[in-house]
């Protein structure tokens, strides 16, 4: 009995203290760690007002998947790369190039080879000076086949550095890329053909510099903590580890442009839950954050609720090689014209999104004359438009030809709230406005979703592109002939032949020319309605009335925080 | 004793390494792959799958794996923070997850305890019925609607606690998210203490204790609690499993760098050395626990260890 009791006494004890050590152990660390925290934070907090400002908090909606400029891929991660590191050049407010670590730079007569003099004053914060050495490093690690960078093709498709796709392929070695260090601070950059739009591709992260020595140094853990990347920017990472939930930067003392830098710091918080986001909004811990669809009706009055393009197109692709009945234009015009574009953006998404009824989104690339490529959205009225009788007209001869009454199709959609609401009112007015169509959605995640497109295993997908550059010809490119991104296996001899000539022939030299013969190819995708093009994605946010100086681009970076100023 | 814990230990061994290659071809069958952006071009692909030995042999990838996890090596992220090693993105993360997780088991626990005393002993009163509506709702309300509940109340109105996760005051923005997992625990526990006191209350030992003169407290902790925490604590061991799944949206939720939040983002991404790495740990985790309990079956109920031994 008594030997019972011991034991029972025993297991008790045990099991309460397992709570108690439990909940008690996390109370005394933190308490410590708490009143050192806080301690600091009031430190800081006084540093900052006398340096006239605070922490801009940000908040992400996605963890940061590398700060590695040239293994990112994401938006975010290219964001918080910008916030440390610059490239030769930077965006100024409205998305065009301007010099950043490159002082001056010369473009030859026949526009295939850039010289970059790099400012004398850059430094690393480690102290060493940027070079143009840490470029071809750089670089040459882009196209390395054994770093494998997704974005690799930023050099070869799009930037035509000399050599950039055989050595990708594994047919030259990465020294031979066509870019050299003339001396410590002059780099030279040899391209195929002339690229109209080489400057702002130096804003993109793919491109920035990264010290070699410093590199090497790190071995395999670079860019994963705060001693393991070097700054070269407004800002330098204080806290950081993979995958962070939440981070920090500092302002960079030794920052070429410091005077220009206004905020004191930058507190990334990654929030992925959106009604969270909002109250932390709401109760001042952010200073930014993003709103959702369903959130719109409940901030939209707010004064502080505001709308920023994404630059994203969504638009449906047919399937025009595997399925015969999407094959036939008249099915595929009266498909286009029975969409009722305004009713998506304005009762669906309601995040600011515009109908968009061109090949190329509205907003982010500007001509020769400084004019929107798409701000003409009537410019193919006659064949893009919301026009029911028109659609019917259409479908009834499409039916005729293919000698049928009705038809049905699938569409894959993302699993993602928004995309699936969308084809919800797709598939509603697609089969109200056409007699005899049936349309079933098939949800997919993402993933999978782009596989099926891919693989041409589909019949009607919703999918969505984003720029990579400042020009058009990153949608247009996507038509050619066997391109991984003609989903719809659409093939048009006039078509490849304009963009052969716009990207690689007599038209690299003539920005007035080419910008005309662009017009020429989107209205052959237009004219076949070759996608349907939905709207130009915009995001819902709030941003506090104390921030000025926010620089959103839909292209490359979408946020850049340098010209910040934070109230209070 | 000891030769049956060298037992179970092995039998877990080999268990885990089956449980790695039903993960292994489950990962294969999964729709998709890690590098599946829009923006990847076939070629680009192909050189990334040979970079991380993605176009070998299933089994070759198997052995592989196998054989660097033995060396402690669990492999790098291919999406989520790429080419992280796994081990370092865990590292800092599985001490959060744990704590939060052990408090909710100590909350829930102890909680459910007094909650299923009080309701059996004053069976049929008021408190009982009090006890039986809070263990339905704790029971039936899933643990993030509790989670989206306390941030919005105690977070949001009252601002009494944190509602993110701040590792300025970990003690704090603990609370919360160790209070809605601790919900479920809470009400379960609540549950089988009540029904298995009431079995033991009402059994004959019992009114021969009471006869021999044994009262109160001792009657009760003596005599009743302790044959009714054998059934208590093999539902306790599940249960920390439970909490493992609901901490995948509760960290999401508060934002907790925590393992929960990590699998959850590896999941949807196809990060699949990620998402292998993690539920191999959980499933590691379950299965100690079960040993554990097993042990401490033995030492609260002697008749468990002296039929092994008998044997």
């Amino acid at each position: 009995m008594k030997k019972r009791n011991t034991v029972l006494a025993v297991v008790l004890a045990a099991a309460m203290m397992v709570g108690l050590v439990g909940c008690g152990g996390s109370g005394n660390n933190n308490n410590s760690q708490g009143s050192s925290g806080s301690g600091e934070n009031n430190g800081n907090g006084g540093q900052v007002v006398s340096a006239g400002g605070s922490d801009l908090n940000v908040m992400l909606e996605t963890p940061v998947e590398s700060l590695d400029p040239q293994q990112a891929t994401d938006g975010t991660s290219f964001e918080v790369i910008a916030c440390f590191t610059d490239g030769l050049m930077q965006m100024d407010a409205h998305g065009t190039a301007v010099n950043a670590l490159a002082e001056s730079y010369e473009i030859s007569e026949d526009g295939k080879t850039y010289t970059f003099h790099i400012r004398q004053d850059a430094n690393w914060s480690n102290g060493t000076p940027v070079t143009a050495a840490d470029f071809v490093f750089a670089w040459q690690r882009a196209v390395d086949p054994a770093v494998a960078s997704e974005y690799s093709y930023m050099l070869s498709d799009i930037g035509q550095v000399v050599n950039a796709e055989a050595i990708i392929a594994g047919e030259k070695d990465k020294s031979e890329l066509g870019v050299t260090a003339v001396d410590e601070k002059t780099l030279e950059v040899q391209l195929n053909v002339p690229v109209s739009y080489f400057l702002s591709l130096m804003y993109f992260p793919t491109y920035y510099p990264v010290n070699e020595e410093f590199f090497n140094s790190c071995g395999d853990v670079f860019a994963t903590s705060p001693e393991t990347v070097l700054s070269n920017g407004a800002f330098i990472l204080d806290s950081y580890e993979p995958a962070a939930t939440a981070f920090h930067l500092t302002k960079n003392p030794d920052y070429y442009d410091a005077a220009r830098v206004q905020l004191p710091g930058l507190n990334y918080q990654v929030i992925q839950d959106s009604q969270q986001a909002l109250m932390s909004y709401q109760t001042g811990e952010l200073d930014t954050t993003l709103v959702n669809g369903e959130q719109v009706d409940q901030v939209k009055d707010d004064p502080e609720f505001t709308t920023i393009g994404a630059g994203y197109l969504w638009y449906v692709s047919p399937n025009m090689g595997t399925v015969p009945e999407l094959a036939n234009e008249n099915i595929r015009m009266a498909m286009t014209m029975a969409i009722d574009r305004d009713a998506i953006t304005n009762d669906v998404l309601k995040d600011g999104s515009k109908a968009t009824y061109t090949a190329v989104p509205m907003d982010f690339a500007a001509g020769p004359d400084g004019s929107d490529y798409a701000g003409d959205q009537s410019r193919y009225s006659d064949v893009c438009a919301y026009d029911t009788a028109q659609a019917a007209e259409y479908w009834a001869t499409g039916l005729e030809e293919l000698g049928v009454s009705t038809l049905s199709f699938e569409m894959v959609v993302d699993a993602d709230d928004a995309p699936q609401k969308v084809a919800q009112v797709l598939k509603e007015q697609w089969e109200t406005t056409l007699p005899g169509l049936t349309v079933t959605l098939k949800v997919e995640p993402k993933k999978q979703r782009v596989e099926d497109l891919q693989n041409g295993n589909f019949q009607l997908g919703l999918t969505r592109w984003g720029p990579d550059y400042a020009d058009p010809m990153t949608y247009l490119g996507m038509w050619i002939t066997d391109n991984n991104n003609n989903y719809g296996l659409w093939s048009n001899a006039e078509y490849d032949a304009i963009i052969a000539e716009c990207t690689t022939g007599a038209l690299c030299t003539d920005p007035e020319g080419r910008w005309a013969r662009l017009y020429d190819a989107e209205k052959l995708v237009m004219d076949e309605a070759v996608i349907y093009p939905l709207y130009t994605q915009c995001n819902a946010e709030m941003m506090s009335s104390s921030v000025t100086g926010v620089e959103f681009h839909p292209v490359a970076l979408n946020r850049v925080y340098k010209s910040a100023v934070k109230a209070k | 004793m000891k030769k049956y814990i060298f037992k179970r230990v092995l039998t877990s061994f080999f268990t885990l390494l089956a449980i790695l290659l039903v993960l292994f071809i489950l990962m294969k069958l999964m729709p998709g792959s890690p590098f599946n952006d829009e923006k990847l071009t076939v070629d680009q692909k192909e050189a990334l799958y040979a970079k991380y030995g993605l176009d070998q042999p299933i089994v070759t990838q198997f052995f592989k794996y196998v054989g660097g996890m033995l060396r402690g090596d669990l492999g790098v992220s291919y999406n989520i923070s790429k080419n992280t090693p796994i081990s370092q993105l865990i590292q800092s993360r599985l001490p959060i997850s744990i704590r939060i997780g052990g408090c909710a088991v100590g909350i829930g626990a102890l909680v459910g305890l007094i909650l299923g005393l009080i309701a059996a002993l004053k069976h049929d009163t008021i408190w009982d019925s009090l006890a039986t509506v809070i263990s339905v709702i704790g029971v039936s309300v899933p643990s993030y609607v509790f989670a989206l509940a306390l941030s919005y109340t105690l977070g949001f109105k009252l601002g009494w606690f944190p509602q993110l996760f701040s590792k300025n005051d970990i003690f704090g923005s603990s609370v919360l998210p160790s209070l809605s997992l601790s919900m479920f625990t809470m009400a379960s526990i609540a549950r089988f203490t009540r029904s298995e006191m009431l079995e033991v209350l009402g059994s004959d030992y019992m009114l021969l204790a009471e006869s021999k003169g044994i009262s109160g407290s001792a009657l009760i902790i003596r005599h009743a609690l302790r044959n009714a925490l054998i059934p208590i604590i093999t539902v306790l061991a599940p249960l920390v499993v439970d909490l493992m799944t609901g901490s995948l949206v509760v960290e999401k939720i508060f934002a907790i760098p925590g393992v929960g939040s990590l699998l959850v983002n590896a999941i949807q991404s196809n990060d699949y050395n990620v998402v292998i790495s993690l539920s191999f740990i959980y499933s590691a985790m379950y299965i100690l626990i079960m040993l554990v309990v097993d042990i401490l079956y033995g030492i609260i109920d002697p008749r468990i260890r002296l039929a092994k031994k008998g044997d």
